[in-house]
């Protein structure tokens, strides 16, 4: 448990140390610290891991030794573990991007990261709705932070998404207001067994519901998402699509899959599952229509999750544990995929100077690499065997397709297969375009290009490591 | 996990062409000596290690190798029988293609793209044919798609865009609804190991109705690569990519991997006898039936030389899926020696074609007149492809029509003899007339319009022409030596003895 606390806590502090130096530290020093804190989570974030799959069940601390329900309450399951894992990873791939590729960053970032990285772990070991609340607001703000490095062409989305993620916090804060007055209790333990399908935890749970929709751009709520993520630099979108969206999303999961009444879950998971199924198609078919690379590289982000919407309604309409793997798995796998297609995306925008798909005709004989990432990512998107995105893929269709009666729902799945093949081989073909190249207009940035490569080769790897995964999270619901 | 050499080895097949592609993608445009070495490193080294395979499979020795994938399925690689037929066909055959690429490609540009490319697509082939499990197989399909489109789109051209497009259109539909079945069917019986008479006889009766849609999905998924009627319209298209990748994709890799997939969800995933108890097989019959006479009257319509040759292609595939339908032990004999039989003639008809453009810019039906005065030994060897198409002794075609008809008398199902017979006269009627204006009529008086390598030895580059000549040899040598135990044929019958128990 100390473990995961470190991993929560070292981001942190270099975060405030990065603050309080300023400018007094060199911009190469600010980096080194940050991608050296990073490090030093992900491996305290693997013993941790290591250390809850030893003990077999969740720990839990209170910290400062206060009595339970006063203390702040931290939990860790394998899963929270594992996401701790992740985040740390993903921060430590797109850091290593940031801070080495010739495309470099804004200095403020760094201290930025470091704080997005140390809310996030704060959110996966929360275990109070009052305490994920803050996590969620700081999330929230660090991310706005993040939008506006890339400028002034940039206030607009950030304000926009500012004004939506305040609301959407409201919303959320609300409902907590309700079910404190209701209860008298926010301890997701505690509260867990008391709750009751009445009028004001009905209304509590919506009113959260919708706020932590919005924060995540689950479909309907999802059209903030293409401008403000399109429109930040690039390590920014690669975090904010791959990693922070996961954040409310995990709280929507402890939400309706612990707090709420069994009842009320089974009620609502069809609804979240069809939108989720809409999410698939919809997204997809506007990404297919997008003229600019990042923003169907956003818009595609709103129909992956759409995959992780439907596994988190069937799993509250069935309470099957296949759905609460192929849900996480969804999350990982899409994370990895998404940052390298945002790096990849960038660096051949950056290298080609366009902003739009039409221009990347020809790329891959002018920027082999970048285009080879997009690739192979978005092969993960579509769920190609032996990519992450498969293995997610496989986990919810076992489910499906052994009952008759669950078919439909696997045709949701086929559709969401072939929208995202056709938005990304739309991409993919173009850049073979022999006839009318677009040549680049500075020399392509090698390391960069080969940076956006790596998170794609993981998640193609998590194919070797995917029976441990599934064993993982198989292991603990919470 | 004990690692052997008996388990290593089907891995050492696919690397030993992974890892020459990978290095090419490395090389640079202007090292042409290094890549030719590179490559043609992997395809005796390849070779080398089929030969091992097969005298170890021959004497009864087991090669399979496991890792752990998804829960309950396995990435299984294991080299029987069946897989080595295939295996040894696209080794034999990627050993002729890449010396005719070679020669083809001479000067042209990304041709380390291409050649890597056309690696990897070998070894996805050969994973194809290794795959011990329907996961395993599935993977492979995937990457086989993935490996083929860049070399179909090669000539970055907007046709050949657009034939890319549509080709990827089709595969990875098709790939999804093989998705779909295969993960429909482990719902129902998990994935085991492929084994000859199948593992699902025992749930035929219980969950009839999903086992069939199951299988629908599987042949509808593979159906798209065998190019079944009516979901061949990718293969006409895909004539744009240059002539070595038209060979390939014909002769071996993707209308094969279809074709093959059918052989191996019919014989060793259901099971003769679980298809026949859910009536699979006369849907499967007719579709196959419909697809040979519906190409080859399509074939007659086209007057562009590798446009016909690619409906010929879509006809003659389907004699496998025929043969397989016909659920005898004789008429599986013919399907599977069929698989090598129409790879060595289709190869060779298209390597000649490649030649015919390349050389002297012919591409349309009319424009061959008078080729044999030019093109002698080229037109040679289109004529053994063309006869050995229609059926004519003892060429390799004949053996798997004999075959083929024998195995539907057995089964009494005579109406087949009359399809077989009618794809015969529309085979002649449209590979007979090219016959003819290359040997009987005279040249164009104005000379030929577009004449290259006059000044070379033979009629055209050693390279181009030594491919086809071997491959028209050798569909003439299966096709004399067909009795002996060696041939395809026996080997075809040792599969069949397996399957069938007998």
């Amino acid at each position: 448990m100390n473990l995961a606390l470190l991993s929560l806590a070292i981001p942190l502090f270099s975060g405030l140390l990065l603050l309080l130096g300023g400018r007094a530290l060199r911009t190469r020093t600010t980096g080194f610290i940050a991608i050296a804190s990073t490090l030093a989570s992900l491996i305290a974030a693997w013993l941790a891991l290591q250390e809850v799959a030893a003990a077999g069940t969740t720990l839990l601390l209170n910290l400062g030794g206060w009595e339970t329900g006063l203390a702040i309450r931290l939990r860790l399951s394998s899963l929270s573990a594992l996401l701790l894992l992740f985040t740390a990873l993903m921060h430590l791939l797109i850091g290593l991007y940031a801070g080495l590729s010739r495309a470099g960053i804004n200095r403020d970032f760094w201290a930025l990261s470091c704080f997005l990285h140390g809310s996030l772990a704060a959110l996966w070991l929360s275990a109070d709705l009052f305490n994920l609340y803050i996590t969620l607001e700081l999330l929230g703000l660090t991310a706005v932070a993040m939008v506006a490095l890339s400028g002034s062409k940039a206030y607009r989305p950030a304000a926009n998404y500012l004004i939506l993620s305040l609301a959407a916090s409201l919303f959320y804060l609300l409902g907590v207001a309700l079910l404190y007055g209701r209860y008298g209790e926010l301890d997701v333990l505690l509260l867990a067994p008391r709750t009751e399908a009445d009028v004001i935890t009905r209304l509590a749970l919506l009113l959260m519901t919708t706020g932590l929709m919005l924060k995540a751009a689950l479909w309907p709520l999802h059209l903030w998402l293409p401008p403000a993520h399109a429109s930040a630099p690039t390590a920014v979108s690669a975090l904010l699509s791959g990693l922070v969206v996961k954040g409310p999303l995990f709280i929507l999961w402890v939400l309706w899959s612990e707090v709420a009444p069994p009842t009320l879950a089974q009620q609502i998971g069809p609804v979240l599952a069809i939108a989720g199924m809409i999410a698939l198609t919809a997204g997809g078919l506007s990404a297919m229509r997008s003229p600019h690379i990042k923003t169907l590289v956003a818009y595609s982000t709103v129909a992956q999750l759409g995959y992780a919407l439907m596994a988190l309604g069937l799993l509250l309409t069935w309470q099957l544990p296949q759905m609460h793997i192929a849900l996480w798995l969804f999350v990982i796998a899409h994370g990895l995929a998404k940052a390298s297609l945002f790096l990849a995306a960038g660096e051949m925008q950056a290298s080609l100077g366009t902003r739009r798909v039409d221009g990347l005709r020809g790329a891959t004989q002018t920027v082999p690499v970048a285009m080879f990432a997009f690739a192979v990512a978005g092969g993960s998107l579509i769920g190609l065997p032996p990519s992450g995105g498969f293995l997610a893929k496989w986990v919810l269709l076992e489910p499906l397709l052994s009952q008759p009666q669950n078919w439909p729902w696997a045709i949701g799945v086929l559709l969401g297969t072939l929208v995202s093949a056709a938005y990304i081989f739309r991409v993919v073909a173009l850049s073979f375009d022999r006839a009318r190249i677009n040549p680049p207009d500075i020399n392509p940035d090698r390391v960069g290009h080969w940076l956006a490569l790596l998170p794609a080769l993981m998640v193609w790897g998590m194919a070797l490591s995917g029976e441990w995964l599934i064993q993982l999270l198989a292991g603990g619901g919470v | 996990m004990m690692l052997s050499w008996t388990s290593l080895l089907p891995v050492l097949i696919i690397l030993s062409s992974l890892i020459p592609g990978l290095l090419i993608f490395a090389t640079p445009e202007a090292a042409a000596r290094r890549r030719i070495i590179l490559n043609l490193t992997g395809v005796f080294l390849k070779l080398l290690l089929v030969a091992l395979m097969l005298a170890g499979v021959s004497r009864g020795l087991e090669f399979r190798f496991v890792i752990a994938f998804l829960p309950d399925a396995q990435l299984v690689l294991q080299g029987d029988a069946l897989s080595l037929q295939f295996v040894a066909l696209s080794s034999v055959l990627w050993l002729m293609t890449t010396i005719y690429a070679i020669g083809y490609l001479e000067n042209s540009p990304l041709r380390s793209r291409f050649f890597g490319y056309f690696s990897l697509c070998v070894s996805t082939t050969v994973g194809l044919a290794l795959a011990g499990n329907m996961i395993t197989f599935l993977l492979f399909y995937e990457l086989l798609t993935l490996a083929t489109f860049p070399l179909v789109v090669h000539r970055g051209t907007p046709e050949a865009l657009r034939a890319g497009r549509i080709y990827l259109a089709y595969t990875l539909g098709g790939g999804a609804l093989l998705l779909m079945g295969i993960a429909l069917l482990h719902s129902i019986a998990g994935t085991p190991d492929f084994v000859p008479g199948g593992y699902l006889t025992a749930l035929a009766g219980e969950h009839a109705f999903s086992l069939r849609v199951a299988f629908g999905l599987m042949i509808l998924g593979l159906g798209v690569k065998a190019a079944l009627v009516p979901l061949h319209g990718w293969l006409p298209q895909a004539m744009v990519a240059p002539a070595p990748v038209s060979a390939l994709l014909h002769a071996v890799a993707v209308v094969k991997a279809g074709a093959f997939g059918i052989i191996r969800v019919v014989y060793d995933v259901f099971g003769i006898e679980a298809t026949t108890l859910l009536s699979l097989t006369q849907p499967l019959m007719w579709l196959a039936a419909v697809t040979i006479i519906f190409a080859s009257i399509r074939a007659l319509q086209q007057q562009d030389i590798k446009k016909r040759l690619a409906y010929s292609t879509v006809s003659q595939v389907s004699y496998i899926t025929l043969g397989v339908s016909l659920v005898g032990p004789i008429a599986a004999v013919g399907a599977i020696v069929h698989l090598v039989h129409q790879g060595l003639m289709k190869i060779t008809l298209f390597f000649c074609a490649g030649n015919f453009a390349e050389t002297l810019g012919i591409h349309k039906i009319q424009e061959m007149d008078g080729l044999g005065k030019r093109m002698p030994w080229s037109m040679a060897a289109f004529t053994v492809g063309a006869l050995g198409m229609i059926g004519v002794p003892p060429i390799a075609g004949f053996i798997s029509k004999w075959y083929l008809a024998t195995g539907a008398l057995e089964v009494n199902q005579h109406w087949v003899l009359l399809v077989l017979g009618g794809s015969a006269l529309l085979n002649a009627a449209y590979f007979l007339p090219l016959i003819y204006r290359g040997w009987f009529r005279a040249p164009p008086a104005g000379g030929w319009h577009d004449d290259h390598f006059t000044n070379q030895r033979f009629e055209t580059h050693w390279m181009l022409l030594l491919p086809p000549l071997i491959t028209a040899s050798l569909s003439i040598l299966v096709g004399v030596f067909a009795g002996t135990i060696f041939s395809p044929l026996g080997w075809s019958q040792f599969i069949v003895n397996r399957e069938f128990g007998l």
